[in-house]
């Protein structure tokens, strides 16, 4: 179960956070974009089915 | 907001996390805390680095009362220390928004390699004894998820990391911006400020031009779905711990040092004579000894001279200065001294803090708060009355208000053949203030409270009076 805090943390602002933690994060913020990516591909196929 | 079967006032200020409450009982400062927070709360009292934050006194004392009391609806109740005067983040100097950035930082830092996490990161979750910030957000504490980013850093950014940034790039005084919004300054708004090459300047490139684009990019994205996503691709507490560092090396970058202002050598060219001065001192040393304050209002503060004079024999002393070069000059000297019992705060007193955030009451005015036992309005008559326009009568209610009922108010009358208020009435059309001589002062004074001494000083241009105001 995602827990949700009682203030709204902003989507942008939780990735940007990755984007700032040096090679590191910049590699966890590339992981989630190529992921969004790949899943957009998969997904279309079904979702228009 | 009174529950008068129990007696319990809530604070006006805390409804935003509905797990916990703030709320006051018999002076005392309290904390109702639901099933979920209580759980959180018994888990970091046992924590090590809580335990050492308050040994420190980085974080404000707190007890859990036990047993729970039984009249009010709360699985658990914490009973805080007493902060001595409630400041807001607008009437802090440049200095004090930094220390009190690099202090929440600290506390987070110090929280995560301990497993825990604050759940924002506002300006507000601070305040100070003396020169000294605390954090004072008990209940932001909760244990962190693996795999998820800091949840306030979007705060931290808007009402602390940007602020900052406008005052050490831009040299933008920083307050207006504050007091104006209660959730802080905007990404987007920020992105217009640092067009161009400024922004290459550190800390903008990142925290304000990709934040603001990654907020664009992913409105539509809740944060659900993005904490489930990053967990996914392999985010750790070693990148919010990274994070974090990351941000505490650039605020300790940013050591904005403004040149001189018009005020910063007020002492030294005010015309004040060595006797003159000396004279003053006594005068206000013998004030704060009849009156034995517990909290004493320095207005026009300067260079802290007299308020520290206040504070040898004072519970404790807010020293208000409307320039906010000045005032951080005191803050960085009081904070190097170690003061504990002098805040100094920025504030025009022609334009003192108004309320603000959900009904005008979530940020008390500054009105609402000072309730002073000794008020010192040192050389400030004369430049409200005659460089504001402001009624000589009008001047003394305002001082009169902001004094407990009882208390004492000590004033200076700067008579109109000064040379200080020779300068000031240069500026102004000939006789335009024809009320402002001694003779029209002292009976506004005499109404308001009785006048227990008064002291003409060796210069023969400038008055003191001691008056108990009436209750």
């Amino acid at each position: 179960m995602t827990h949700l805090a009682y203030l709204d943390a902003g989507s942008g602002s939780l990735i940007v956070q990755a984007v700032v933690g040096g090679v590191a994060g910049a590699a966890v913020a590339a992981k989630l974009y190529w992921r969004r990516l790949v899943a957009r591909f998969r997904r279309q196929p079904t979702d228009r089915g | 907001m009174a529950f008068s079967d129990t007696g319990v006032q809530a604070e006006p200020g805390s409804f935003r996390d509905p797990g916990n409450r703030v709320f006051h009982r018999n002076g005392e400062v309290l904390r109702g805390l639901d099933e979920g927070s209580a759980g959180d709360w018994r888990a970091l009292a046992a924590a090590d680095f809580f335990r050492d934050l308050l040994a420190a006194g980085k974080v404000c004392g707190t007890e859990e009362l036990t047993p729970t009391p039984a009249d009010l609806p709360w699985a658990a109740v914490l009973r805080h220390e007493r902060i001595p005067f409630v400041s807001h983040p607008y009437e802090w100097t440049y200095g004090m928004l930094r220390d009190a950035a690099l202090l929440h930082l600290d506390v987070l830092r110090m929280a995560l390699a301990d497993g825990f996490t604050t759940k924002d990161g506002s300006a507000y979750n601070l305040q100070w004894r003396g020169a000294t910030p605390v954090f004072i957000d008990v209940g932001s504490f909760e244990p962190a998820r693996d795999g998820e980013p800091w949840a306030g850093y979007r705060q931290f950014c808007q009402t602390l990391l940007y602020p900052l940034l406008l005052q050490a790039h831009l040299g933008i005084d920083f307050q207006p911006w504050l007091r104006a919004r209660i959730d802080g300054i905007e990404p987007d708004q920020m992105r217009r400020l640092f067009g161009g090459t400024r922004r290459w300047r550190p800390g903008v490139l990142t925290h304000v031009h990709l934040h603001g684009a990654m907020q664009a990019r992913n409105a539509r994205a809740s944060t659900a779905e993005v904490r489930a996503q990053l967990r996914a691709a392999g985010y750790s507490r070693e990148l919010a711990l990274a994070t974090v560092r990351g941000l505490e090396k650039l605020v300790r970058r940013l050591d904005h040092r403004p040149g001189e202002s018009y005020w910063s050598d007020y002492q030294r060219t005010c015309a004040y004579s060595v006797p003159d001065r000396q004279a003053k001192e006594q005068f206000v040393d013998r004030a704060v000894a009849a009156a034995a304050p517990e909290l004493v209002l320095d207005l026009g503060a300067n260079d802290g001279r007299y308020a520290r004079i206040a504070a040898r024999q004072a519970g404790y002393v807010v020293a208000v200065e409307q320039d906010p070069v000045v005032a951080d000059a005191l803050y960085r000297a009081l904070r190097a001294a170690g003061e504990r019992r002098i805040v100094p705060l920025v504030m025009d007193l022609a334009d003192p803090s108004p309320g603000g955030g959900w009904r005008g009451v979530e940020r008390a005015a500054f009105g609402d708060r000072a309730r002073a036992d000794l008020v010192l309005a040192l050389a400030v008559v004369h430049h409200l009355a005659i460089g504001r326009n402001v009624p000589l009568a009008e001047v003394l209610d305002q001082f009169v208000a902001l004094t407990a009922p009882g208390g004492s108010l000590v004033v200076e009358f700067v008579h109109p053949e000064d040379p200080m208020a020779r300068r000031l009435l240069a500026n102004k059309p000939d006789g335009l203030f024809p009320d402002y001589r001694r003779a029209a002062f002292e009976p506004l004074l005499a109404a308001r409270g009785r006048i227990v001494r008064q002291v003409e000083l060796p210069s023969g241009t400038r008055t003191l009076y001691q008056v108990v105001v009436h209750g």
